[in-house]
């Protein structure tokens, strides 16, 4: 008889998805760990500051485009079996609009505004800057999932599924909300999170660091909140990279890369390694499910 | 006779899904093998044909590992000389190859296959046969009809090649799963008359797995003299995944069918009983069809279904039986109809709003005719009846346990529908319906997959809400059963114009 430990680690061993969160994890205490112990104590707090920056907004902007993407495909679902087509088709224009924006520029263009809000005092807290950022990206993602939840509703609308349930006298917004995206597609949205997790991380490290890198001083002075990629931006952190390119034509400078050079090679591991982890994780879970 | 028992056990890393004690297997007879959907009929059937994967399951036969029953004389002789006649046509088939080409695969291209072909199709002219021939089996075209018989015309091929075959000892076991399931009486009775044509010639040993009971009447009927070769045979559950097979009497089914009718409730045939009127032509997907009153299709007669009859509506697979139910149900929009359900008319301009607010779960209900389809099979049984409980009259135990012994109750409430046997899942989409207390019934082939315990229990709750003045229309093709039961008067025939 299996035991609870047994069963844990067969599936961490056999489950690519388990494999590579606890690959993730594991990986990024050993850093932690390794950081608390040779990484200057301010250069930590940065570290410290913009990963937890980083993943909150992300988990932000997962929680924001699940609810807008989720209100969407409702209003778009019933708008659509309306007389009166005016709504489904103004709500349609308007996403086709955010969809005919490439993700990175679109985020570049909300930062603008929150920059503006942050200089004329409207937002000053990083509480509610975090929403607002969150909120900002997730419309440039939410249309990933408004397709993929629309798609699901098509594929059991075609099905006797959904007219057997509507005959019976079942309320359609039962049949919507509950039976094919709760029950029948959860899994499929759980997925499509896990990538915008992904993409949440990818765009906003990528964003912060034009930002910093790239634009005036008088932008840079918003005091956006301190992500990884921002903190990649950083001189300090440049310099490490820089390091890492000399280790290629001087190998033996390569230990001293994770004494010396610490914070930069830190950012960007966290910032690439979490990466390549959360696109496994999601196609281990896709395949695990049969996605 | 000999007799071949196999002892068969298939099981995943995660439970067993089904095991047996003995399977047995007549050596050149005839067994016909009956049991609900979903125990494992086909799978059992596959393990000794030895179709099974072992990278997904752990098989075992005899107690020995499947590669043992691979190798062995038996499993050898039967690869080289049988056939598996697939239940799904489509999966079998390959849609990249002719026809023909397929036909001639394993071998048979020295077989003549037009005489086989000929009797099938109840064709003699080549050009039809040979258009067959050349297609590719894409999805709709042949015909699910066309292709269950050209996989049938594959499996007599192969009887051919085995009578020709001078090896006395040679073994056989030919599987027809669900060889009718999309052929209608006359095309069923062409099978089995060629089944029993071959099997006078050289007897062999075939399992036709089946749920059309009806096929005991014509055996009775029209091959009595081969009875003593022919097994009826069920599969039954023994627990939740231990089967056994059992004797499945002949003349029980033919008694209970013998007994059985139902008399219409002694009720006025005024306007006043009328639940649903429809009138005699419709047309939709512009094709226009016509309710018949007489099987010649000669007098148009609108379908009048009142309180507390039964009405049975006939056609061949594919002329629209369950169009017209969706159309009556307000899920087809027809191009013109008319129709009358509890005093109220509707036609094609009717706004879909109205079946919504006046029809759904009130005045009618609908049993789909595909379980699997209808119902949520990642709910659990609880929730398939929770947003029923506004309507229901009944509290939840009481309504399963119509169909449903209280053990398996208790096994089944808080598991998935997923889960259940295709047997089970038919009670479900039953019972969800009936649960509606609507006026009117609509039920699309409401025997699919049961067995006949089942059929019979099925079969009394619905002489029940009958008599207790529920209209019910049946759409079905186990027409033996219910021309038997109905009166000859609530028969109507749907036909093209």
């Amino acid at each position: 008889m299996k035991t609870g430990n047994n069963s844990f680690l067969s599936s961490v061993f056999f489950e690519k998805d388990k494999r590579w969160l606890f690959i993730w994890v594991t990986a990024l205490c050993t850093v932690g760990i390794w950081d608390v112990l040779f990484l200057n104590k301010p250069a930590l707090g940065k570290v410290v500051t913009g990963f937890v920056n980083t993943f909150v907004i992300a988990a932000l902007v997962v929680s924001f485009t699940l609810l807008i993407g989720w209100g969407l495909t409702i209003a778009l679902h019933f708008l659509s079996r309306k007389k009166n087509k005016t709504g489904y088709i103004i709500l349609t224009f308007f996403l086709n609009i955010l969809r005919s924006i490439p993700q990175i520029v679109g985020v570049l263009f909300t930062y603008i505004a929150i920059a503006a809000l942050i200089t004329s005092g409207k937002a000053t807290s990083g509480i509610l800057i975090f929403p607002i950022m969150a909120v900002c990206m997730s419309l440039f993602i939410v249309n990933e999932l408004v397709d993929l939840m629309r798609d699901r509703i098509d594929h059991f609308m075609k099905l006797d599924f959904y007219n057997a349930m509507r005959v019976c006298g079942i309320k359609e917004s039962r049949i919507i909300n509950f039976d094919i995206l709760w029950k029948n597609s959860r899994i499929h949205i759980f997925n499509k999170l896990i990538a915008v997790f992904g993409s949440a991380i990818f765009l906003q490290c990528s964003v912060d660091f034009i930002i910093s890198v790239g634009l005036s001083s008088e932008v840079n002075a918003v005091t956006l909140p301190v992500t990884l990629g921002s903190l990649l931006a950083k001189i300090d952190s440049k310099q490490d990279i820089l390091a890492i390119g000399n280790t290629l034509t001087n190998p033996m400078y390569f230990p001293n890369l994770f004494f010396s050079h610490l914070l930069g090679v830190t950012v960007a591991f966290l910032i690439v390694f979490s990466l390549v982890c959360i696109y496994h994780i999601s196609n281990g879970y896709a395949e695990r499910h049969r996605l | 006779m000999s007799i071949h028992h196999f002892n068969i056990k298939v099981a995943t890393p995660q439970r067993t899904i089904v095991a047996i004690d003995d399977f047995p297997l007549y050596d050149n007879h005839i067994t016909f093998l009956f049991g609900e959907s979903g125990i494992g009929k086909s799978l059992l059937s596959k393990a000794l044909y030895g179709l099974l994967d072992t990278s997904d399951l752990t098989v075992t036969v005899n107690d020995k590992p499947y590669c043992d029953h691979l190798n062995s004389r038996w499993a050898c002789d039967i690869r080289n000389n049988s056939f598996f006649v697939f239940q799904e046509p489509s999966s079998h088939l390959n849609p990249l190859m002719k026809i023909s080409e397929q036909l001639n695969e394993g071998s048979l291209e020295n077989i003549d296959d037009t005489e086989i072909m000929e009797y099938l199709w109840q064709h003699s002219t080549d050009s039809t046969l040979n258009t067959i021939r050349e297609v590719y089996p894409k999805p709709y075209r042949p015909s699910g009809g066309e292709k269950q018989r050209i996989l049938i015309a594959m499996a007599f091929k192969k009887l051919t090649a085995f009578m020709e075959n001078r090896d006395a000892d040679a073994s056989s076991f030919f599987v027809f799963d669900e060889p009718t399931g999309s052929l209608d009486n006359r095309y069923r009775n062409l099978f089995l008359n060629l089944l029993f044509s071959k099997f006078c010639k050289r007897h062999f040993s075939a399992v036709i797995i089946t749920h059309d009971y009806s096929i005991i009447s014509e055996i009775y009927n029209s091959y009595r003299n081969l009875v003593p070769f022919v097994h009826f045979k069920e599969l039954s559950r023994i627990d939740e995944c231990k089967v056994s097979v059992d004797d499945f009497s002949a003349d029980d089914y033919l008694n209970w069918l013998n007994k059985s009718q139902w008399t219409d409730p002694p009720v006025s045939q005024t306007a006043d009983n009328r639940v649903l009127e429809v009138a005699p032509e419709f047309s939709i997907f512009s094709r226009n069809l016509c309710i018949y009153k007489d099987e010649a299709r000669t007098v148009k007669a609108p379908l009048i279904i009142n309180k507390g009859s039964v009405v049975y509506l006939k056609a061949p697979s594919g002329i629209g039986k369950t169009t017209l139910a969706k159309i009556v149900m307000g899920i087809y929009k027809s191009d013109s109809f008319k129709m009358n359900l509890c005093g109220r008319s509707y036609n094609e301009k009717s706004h879909e709003s109205l079946w919504h607010k006046e029809i759904w779960g009130k005045k009618a209900g609908m049993v789909f005719q595909h379980a699997d389809e209808s119902l949520n099979l990642q709910a659990t049984v609880k929730e398939t009846f929770d947003a029923l409980k506004e309507r229901m009259t009944v509290d939840l135990n009481t309504q399963l346990n119509l169909l449903f012994k209280q053990n398996i109750i208790d096994l089944i409430i808080n598991k998935k529908v997923a889960y259940l046997s295709g047997g089970q899942k038919q009670r479900l989409n039953l019972l969800r319906t009936f649960a509606l207390n609507t006026q009117l019934l609509i039920l699309d082939e409401p025997l699919n997959g049961l067995d006949f315990v089942n059929v019979k229990k099925v079969l009394d709750l619905l002489n029940k809400l009958r008599l207790g003045g529920t209209a019910l229309l049946m759409i079905s093709h186990n027409e033996e059963i219910f021309e038997t039961l109905i009166d000859k008067n609530n028969i109507f025939y749907l036909s093209e114009k």
